[in-house]
């Protein structure tokens, strides 16, 4: 298997996602939703009551991680979606199957294509986050503190990835039974919300403004491991399903 | 004598869709270097050979080999020496990137020398009159210079073998007249062998050497496309000029029980008989043995358009 084909596969669809105004404004707006929520509720905390504040950061943070996930990865199944059905949509699939390409390495471009940009926003949410939660409690004098904190970043760092797998791969197994990109859109967006699931559970360990910490490891954990299953599953599935044959008659 | 060696080997190919048998065992070899029809009707068939032979589905029962590599074996390798032009061919392009960029894509996906792709783009569109539109967006361009933007990507890695469905589908005659005479000078030029599908009878017979029929799935005839319009004729026209004595022409050629319809045209009488190839001499003689002088008889040219609807309308192999 040729990685660098993969590679090229992927940079040819991001190029051509990108030009979708749906999905360039689409990442855009998105992108910027977690890191926006994340900051404007830090900075209510901390200028609200900085000693308070800077108290329950930890536990809020412990919240706010997952939900900064669950918006970073909802791109990748508007890229997939436009990866796989939208190839078929454009008539571009059949020249492109055409080529020497082998049904692993179209797989794996496919993958890498909604991978590489959600991870890129997944990654830039934490950090646009970690630096602005800086400059706030720096702004008042405060020790920093990282939000999303240890927990959070496991969180995010492990299922995060994980998930994106997931949905590339329920996306490509669902590309068989839609015919339109707007169909795989709407479809994504019902499995992104089964997966939202998995990452909301930590927050509810909450109560009387904190979070257990120890209740926050462990559900962060779990989560972690649930999402690795769905992925190995849906991608081992995914990898069964995807050849030519079935493409083409679909 | 030169011995053009088969550069496309189809035996016993079959693919099933549900209860829809689309190839039903079909059979036949395409010379290296000769440009190949397959014709028939909508849904005979055509397209799902296509995609046989470029591997973008696998048969059910039979194979096939291209330039010796087996579809089912060797997949990759069958794609790497062949070109596609798929069914609507103009609209398979990605209409946002320019016209430049679908072809370095492709070029790269083909595996062509990363030093050779400026060079090779340049050369084809130049050779397709499209160099000075090559930064406009594919969706951008007309109906036919997106065709032949196609036609470039498949002919970009110098493929053995360019499989054409419906090449000249959807263009106006000008533009299908242009593709048409690329495909021959490619033909002409790199000794390439083509294989194309066409239910346009008359581009058929301008273009392939060889000709196939097919119908719902079946080959129904084979062989060389000059061959087959003179062999497969059941009935033909005869142009007959006589001098003088049309009216008793006319009335001697009626009265044979071969002849099936009969016209007049000033000197010349058009009759249509039946087992032209046995009749024809015994027409003439009819003619002569009662006093006809007979300026000329001449041989209506069969068209393909003849042989394709007998051929269909017996829906079986001869």
């Amino acid at each position: 298997m040729a990685l660098y084909k993969s590679i090229l596969v992927a940079k040819a669809d991001l190029k051509m996602a990108m030009k979708v105004k749906m999905v360039r404004y689409g990442l855009i707006g998105i992108g910027a939703l977690g890191p926006i929520t994340m900051l404007v509720t830090v900075a209510l905390m901390v200028y609200g009551d900085p000693v308070i504040g800077v108290l329950i950061l930890p536990s809020i943070s412990a919240i706010l991680a997952p939900m900064l996930g669950m918006i970073a990865i909802i791109p990748a199944s508007m890229i997939a979606a436009n990866a796989l059905v939208g190839e078929k949509e454009m008539n571009t699939l059949e020249p492109l199957l055409s080529t020497p390409l082998t049904d692993r390495e179209l797989l794996i471009g496919k993958l890498l294509s909604s991978f590489i940009p959600s991870m890129a926003l997944l990654l830039g949410s934490i950090l646009v986050s970690e630096i602005g939660t800086f400059i706030i409690l720096r702004s008042v004098g405060a020790e920093f503190i990282l939000v999303p904190g240890i927990p959070g970043l496991f969180l995010l760092l492990t299922a995060g990835p994980t998930l994106i797998v997931a949905i590339v791969s329920i996306m490509i197994l669902i590309s068989g039974r839609v015919k339109r990109v707007y169909e795989a859109y709407q479809t994504s967006g019902a499995v992104v919300m089964v997966f939202i699931l998995p990452m909301m559970i930590p927050t509810m360990t909450m109560g009387a403004g904190t979070v257990d910490m120890n209740s926050v490891w462990m559900w962060n954990i779990i989560t972690f491991l649930i999402t690795l299953v769905i992925a190995a599953s849906t991608w081992a599935l995914a990898v069964r399903k995807f050849n030519r044959d079935t493409m083409i008659s679909m | 004598m030169v011995i053009k060696l088969d550069e496309v080997v189809i035996s016993g190919l079959t693919k099933k869709f549900d209860d829809l048998t689309a190839v039903d065992h079909i059979e036949f070899n395409v010379a290296k270097g000769s440009i190949y029809g397959l014709l028939g009707p909508n849904g005979a068939g055509k397209s799902t050979t296509i995609r046989l032979l470029c591997t973008l589905l696998r048969p059910d029962e039979g194979t096939a080999t291209v330039s010796g590599f087996d579809i089912i074996e060797s997949p990759v390798q069958v794609r790497e020496i062949t070109g596609v032009l798929p069914e609507e061919g103009n609209h398979t392009l990605y209409q946002t990137l320019s016209g430049y960029d679908n072809l370095e894509y492709f070029a790269r996906l083909y595996d062509v020398p990363e030093d050779e792709i400026p060079g090779r783009i340049e050369e084809l569109l130049t050779f397709m009159d499209l160099w000075e539109r090559k930064d406009d967006p594919a969706g951008e361009l007309s109906t036919g210079n997106r065709q032949r933007l196609a036609l470039c990507r498949a002919l970009l890695h110098k493929p053995k073998v360019l499989l054409l469905d419906e090449p000249t589908a959807a263009l106006d005659p000008v533009a299908a007249k242009r593709v048409r005479k690329l495909i021959l000078s490619f033909s002409e030029k790199y000794g390439q062998t083509f294989f194309i599908n066409s239910h346009n009878l008359s581009e058929v017979q301008r273009m392939c050497d060889k000709i196939a029929i097919i119908d719902e799935g079946k080959i129904l005839l084979s062989g060389d496309t000059q061959e087959l319009r003179t062999r497969f004729k059941t009935s033909q026209d005869f142009r007959i000029r006589v001098v003088d004595d049309l009216e008793k022409a006319g009335s001697i050629a009626e009265s044979l029980d071969f002849v099936t319809s009969l016209k007049k045209e000033a000197d010349t009488i058009v009759v249509t008989i039946e087992d032209p190839f046995t009749n024809n001499s015994m027409l003439m003689q009819s003619l002569l043995s009662q006093g006809i002088k007979i300026v000329e008889f001449a041989e209506e040219e069969a068209t393909l358009e003849d042989l394709y609807l007998d051929v269909i309308k017996e829906g079986g192999a001869k």
